[in-house]
Parts: structure tokens; C-alpha cells; sequence
């Protein structure tokens, strides 16, 4: 099919249709020019401290600190964590929100608009914000320890907040609106005429969704990963205020490295540079598998 | 037309309002958290008296220390405060430009650098602050060493030593105050039990989670309990352990390059002015000036006697251990190896 699509797609081009094509060009030049700044030149400063050591960069480029990220227990921990955590919140998010994103398209109800509201409403909201969310909710005293404590006498989940699985619920907390909307966009794109083939075809609901459904939208569930992965993967705020102990993520560490003396600018640089080479691995890796997807469909 | 004549009339005041804003004199001051040491009211005071604003500023002594670092030649902020350690390792970094405020020769000598690169405002000392009605029961612990029993599992906080001033000098004066060697092992050898009962090294501001009993017990200075007690009356007790405790002097000094100089040296000037003593004493710090507190004021500090066996740490000493002491807690204690 895709053969076909480029024997088609590639005649002879018009001298007149290669001066259209330079219009968009020079109209995006602006933005090119914005990129180069904003993104190109930064990016190369950071590259080029994080090959130098901080202490010396008389001494030239070396892989040092990169070294040091591979075998400092503390900071290989922190990449590890942060993969983990940010892998467990992805899937997580994904999965639970694929429920309201389909209610939200195929449904009308009295209170869709609000409840809908409620649930876009924490992406508004920093991370630091939702940490000191968490502490009221779930910290030593939160609202939700003394309910029980109050039921049944014993403050259980007390301080649960400041423990591994209180990190978790925060960051599936800012990452359902991004989940949702984007899943949102892509079910919205669905036509309901082929579950309506598949039922009158005689298959139930689930196999409808399985067979039908779930082929189709594979390409967004993997977008919506990629997107809440990658969120993940940078932010520290939550940390920040819950300071969960004996765990650390790669980001509060290259904080920590560029804002607590002894400060390491050089190593704070590797660390981002570990970060964005594997935010952008998985996203674009992510990307070309879902396009693969879509191809196989059409 | 009448449209047209409001908007004009808007636009105006815009820009009228927007002028006035950037006209408006300010000092940029490093480590000025309103809720810490009376900063709030400090500062406000300045801005009635002189026009000049003081903007708040939530960074810790660490941090103002690695932006002044940051920052190099064009830094952005005019003075820096600081717990006296991290004042007096800034200085020794070149950070600072010698000034002597008016007033300077008052301070006691071993509270200020002889050149002006640094000298104390106010001093503080380690104490275990309690909220009392979080306790539910439990004994108001008396000691340092009460602070391991396991009943005060989870319940104790004190700031994470990398980022704040307050937690460095608990963690770098424990070790004196246990009658520790130079190795520190006393001192680490207690913070690792103790770790025990930690609820969580805490990289934000503990004050109101201490009030709202969300942190029972934080080890922190004395004078945030006693504002806690007095100004915002929650159920706090300020136990001055019975080991003894470590005077944190705190510093302030010029910025090098300050991008305000010669309003800043004014502010410095008034900061050891009997008003401003005055003002910072209000939230307990005790006055590095000699003056004369309202005697209903004096009576809410701890009597002299509390603080007989506190222990004044050296801070050149300190300063050169100062990246060594937070690395060794960062590996031993906070990552638990």
C-alpha cells in the first residue's frame, strides 16, 4: 500500500511549485531562528559543560561525569528510579484514563462539563502544589488518616504520603489531565461505525473493543505514554515537598547538584543531558512505532 | 469618543503605575524568608520608613550561596543572610564586599570578620521545638538523647543539611555537643539513630507543619518556637536540651558587585539600629547589639541559665568542613549507607 503511495506521490516537480514551497519556508524562518536560540544554543552549552570538569576545565573534555552517573551507587539509582517511576506512572495513567476519555466522547450527562473540568483542572497545578496536596491528604495528620481514625480508632495511612506509594498517587494525579485529553483527542477521531459493523458482525461488547476498538487507538494509547512518560521523567516538585527517604529521582539530583554546595555544574550538566537523551529516545522511539501502526492499518 | 477617551485614560494610568513600580527603590536580599527571624516585619518596616522595598526571598543560606556563585560577576541580589557557617564560607569565596555598617564596632569580637566581609545580626541556638498537642501523651522529650527512644518514631523533622542552614549547623554541632572528636563520629554515629525516628529530612520550610502538628517535633533555631509560642500562640514548647546546644551565629555581608550598593549599605546600616534589633528580637533572635529588650519581651526568652552549656562553633573550622560534613550526610545518613 505504502509502495504504492510513493510511486504515486513523486512526479516531476513544477519549477512554479518550487517557489510555492518557499514561502512556508521563509514564513517559518522566524521560528527556526527562535529554535536555534532557544533550544540549538542552550543545548550545546550544556553538552559542552557536561564534558568538563568543574573543578578543572583547564583539563579538557572527558566522559567524567558521565562516568560518575554510571557508577556512583547514588546516581545510578536516581536514573533507575526515575525510568521506574516514570514507566509505572505512564502505564498507570494511560490505562485509568482511557475510562473518562471514553466516557467524555461517546457519553452525554448532566454534569459531564463540570466533572470534566474537575478532573483537566490539576494540570494547572505545580508539582510542588501537589506534593503539599498530598501531605494534607495523606502526611502524618491528613484528612485521610484521621477519617479512619475516626471510624475505627487507629490513624491508618498515616504519613503514607511520604512513603513510595504517596509519590506515586501524586504524580498519577498531574499526569490524568494530560492522559485524558490527549486520549480524549484520538477517540473523538474514532468512528463509531465500526463498532456498529462489529456488533451487527455478531460480536459482543468486549470483543468489539479488543478486536475492533483497541486496533484502532493502539497509536494514541502509545502517544499518551510517551507524553506522561516524559513529564515524568522531569519533574521533581512532588519530591520536593514529600522528601521521600532513601529514594531520590535524577532531576531533584541535578537540583540538589546546582543548588546545595558543593555544587558540581559539570556533573548537574550530564545528568540533564542523560535525562533529555532518554526523554528523547523513548519519545521518539515511541513515535516511530505508533506511526508503524497507523501504517499498518490503513 | 468616550471609549476612546477611557482607553487613553487607561493607558495612561498603565503606564503611569508601571513607571512607578520600576521606580520604586529596592535592596535585593538573599535568604529573606518572611516567617524566619521576623524578616516580614523587618522588612516592611524599612519600606515604611524609607520607601525602600526589601522583596522576600525563600532561598536557604546554601542556596543563596550557590546563586551568588552562579551568578559570577552580575550578581542580583545586593546582601545575603545567612546561618554563619555558609556567611562565612560565601565570604571567604570572594562573594562579598568588605563593609563596616554603622554600629560595627558594637558586635562582639569571633561575631564578625575583622575586614567587614561578614558580621552577625542575631544569633539563635539549636533547640527541639515540640508541638505539645501532637504529642497526644507521649513525654515532651528533655535531651538529645530522648530523641531516639522509639516512641517518637515518625515524628521528628529537621531541615536536610545540604540546602539549609539550620539543619548544617544541628548536623555539623551535634558531635561538640556530645563531647564528640575531630573524626565527627559521635555526632554521625547520633544522627544515624536518630534516623530512625525521622519522618523526613525536609528540603521546604517546616514552620507551619509544625504549628499544624503535622511535624510534632522539629529540631530547628529557638527563636522560630518561640514565635510559634508567642505570635502565633500554637502549643509549642521549646526544650533547650539538656546536653547543651550550638549558637548559630547569623551573618549577613555585602554583595560584591551589588547592583544597589549604596542603598544596601543604608539597609545594612539599619539593620543593627536599635529599631530593627528590636524588631528581629520580636520573633526571639537574640540581638547581636547591645540593646535593651521590653522587659515583657525578655521574659518570654529562655532564662540565661538554659543556655549555659551552649557551645559557640568556630567557623573557620567549620567552613573548611563544611562540603565534606554534607557529603559525608548525604552518603551515611539521608542515603543510608
Amino acid at each position: 500500500m505504502r509502495t504504492l503511495d510513493a510511486t504515486i506521490a513523486t512526479p516531476p516537480i513544477a519549477q512554479a511549485d518550487r517557489r510555492r514551497q518557499l514561502a512556508p519556508l521563509l514564513l517559518s524562518a522566524p521560528l527556526l531562528v527562535l529554535l536555534l536560540a532557544l533550544l540549538v544554543w542552550p543545548l550545546a552549552h550544556l553538552l559542552r559543560q557536561s564534558l568538563l570538569l568543574t573543578g578543572a576545565p583547564a583539563a579538557g573534555l572527558t566522559l567524567h561525569n558521565y562516568f560518575e552517573i554510571a557508577t556512583v551507587p547514588r546516581y545510578r539509582h536516581a536514573l533507575t528510579w526515575s525510568l521506574e517511576l516514570s514507566l509505572a506512572v505512564a502505564a498507570g495513567s494511560t490505562l485509568i484514563c482511557l475510562a473518562p476519555a471514553w466516557l467524555f466522547t461517546r457519553y452525554q450527562f448532566p454534569g459531564k462539563r463540570l466533572m470534566r473540568g474537575i478532573l483537566i483542572l490539576p494540570m494547572t497545578f505545580a508539582g510542588m502544589i501537589v506534593g503539599f496536596l498530598m501531605i494534607i491528604l495523606l502526611g502524618r495528620t491528613g484528612f485521610i488518616p484521621q477519617l479512619l481514625e475516626r471510624l475505627t480508632g487507629k490513624p491508618f495511612l498515616s504519613g503514607v504520603g511520604y512513603q513510595f506509594p504517596g509519590l506515586i498517587l501524586a504524580y498519577l494525579y498531574f499526569e490524568i489531565p494530560r492522559a485524558t485529553l490527549t486520549l480524549e483527542s484520538a477517540l473523538r477521531k474514532l468512528d463509531s461505525r465500526l463498532e456498529q459493523a462489529g456488533r451487527s458482525l455478531g460480536a459482543n461488547r468486549w470483543q468489539v473493543f479488543y478486536l475492533v476498538v483497541l486496533p484502532v487507538i493502539r497509536p494514541a494509547l502509545i502517544s499518551t505514554f510517551a507524553v506522561t512518560f516524559s513529564v515524568s521523567l522531569g519533574s521533581f516538585g512532588v519530591l520536593l515537598v514529600l522528601s521521600i527517604r532513601r529514594f531520590t529521582l535524577l532531576p531533584l539530583e541535578i537540583f540538589t547538584q546546582y543548588i546545595a554546595p558543593p555544587t558540581d555544574q559539570g556533573l548537574a550538566a550530564a545528568m540533564s543531558f542523560t535525562l533529555l537523551a532518554v526523554a528523547f529516545a523513548t519519545g521518539y522511539g515511541l513515535r516511530q512505532v505508533a506511526r508503524r501502526m497507523e501504517g499498518g492499518n490503513a | 469618543m468616550k471609549q476612546c477617551r477611557i482607553i487613553v485614560l487607561a493607558t495612561a494610568f498603565l503606564a503611569l503605575t508601571t513607571c512607578l513600580a520600576f521606580a520604586e527603590p529596592t535592596v535585593i536580599q538573599y535568604d529573606c524568608i518572611p516567617n524566619y527571624a521576623n524578616w516580614g516585619a523587618v522588612t516592611k518596616a524599612y519600606q515604611k520608613k524609607t520607601g525602600v522595598m526589601v522583596p522576600p526571598d525563600m532561598k536557604g543560606s546554601s542556596a543563596s550561596m550557590a546563586a551568588l556563585e552562579a551568578e559570577g560577576k552580575s550578581p542580583k541580589a545586593d546582601c545575603a543572610y545567612y546561618s554563619g557557617a555558609i556567611g562565612f564560607q560565601a565570604a571567604s569565596k570572594g562573594l562579598h564586599e568588605p563593609y563596616k555598617p554603622k554600629g560595627w564596632e558594637k558586635i562582639p569580637a569571633g561575631l564578625k570578620d575583622p575586614n567587614g566581609t561578614w558580621w552577625t545580626v542575631h544569633t539563635g541556638h539549636v533547640a527541639i521545638l515540640v508541638n505539645t498537642s501532637a504529642l497526644k501523651g507521649k513525654p515532651v522529650p528533655r535531651s538529645f538523647n530522648d530523641l531516639l527512644k522509639p516512641i517518637y518514631k515518625g515524628m521528628i523533622v529537621y531541615d536536610d543539611p545540604r540546602i539549609h542552614g539550620t539543619g548544617f549547623t544541628f548536623v555539623s554541632g551535634i558531635n561538640a555537643v556530645l563531647g564528640g572528636g575531630q573524626d565527627l563520629k559521635a555526632g554521625f554515629d547520633y544522627l544515624k539513630k536518630l534516623d530512625n525516628n525521622i519522618l523526613k529530612y525536609a528540603k521546604e520550610n517546616s514552620y507551619n507543619e509544625l504549628l499544624r502538628g503535622e511535624v510534632p517535633i522539629w529540631i530547628n533555631a529557638d527563636g522560630n518556637g518561640l514565635k510559634a509560642k508567642y505570635v502565633d500562640k500554637a502549643p509549642i514548647e521549646i526544650v533547650i536540651p539538656a546536653e547543651g546546644t550550638v549558637t548559630m551565629p547569623l551573618v549577613m555581608g555585602l554583595v560584591k558587585g551589588a547592583p544597589h550598593k549604596e542603598a544596601a549599605k543604608r539597609y545594612l546600616d539599619w539593620l543593627l539600629s536599635n529599631e530593627a534589633q528590636h524588631l528581629m528580637a520580636e520573633s526571639f533572635f537574640q540581638p547581636v547589639m547591645p540593646v535593651k529588650l521590653d522587659s515583657s519581651l525578655q521574659a518570654k526568652f529562655p532564662p540565661k541559665s538554659a543556655y549555659a552549656k551552649a557551645k559557640v562553633l568556630p567557623l573557620d573550622k567549620l567552613a573548611a568542613q563544611a562540603d565534606g560534613i554534607k557529603k559525608r550526610w548525604e552518603k551515611e545518613i539521608e542515603g543510608g549507607q
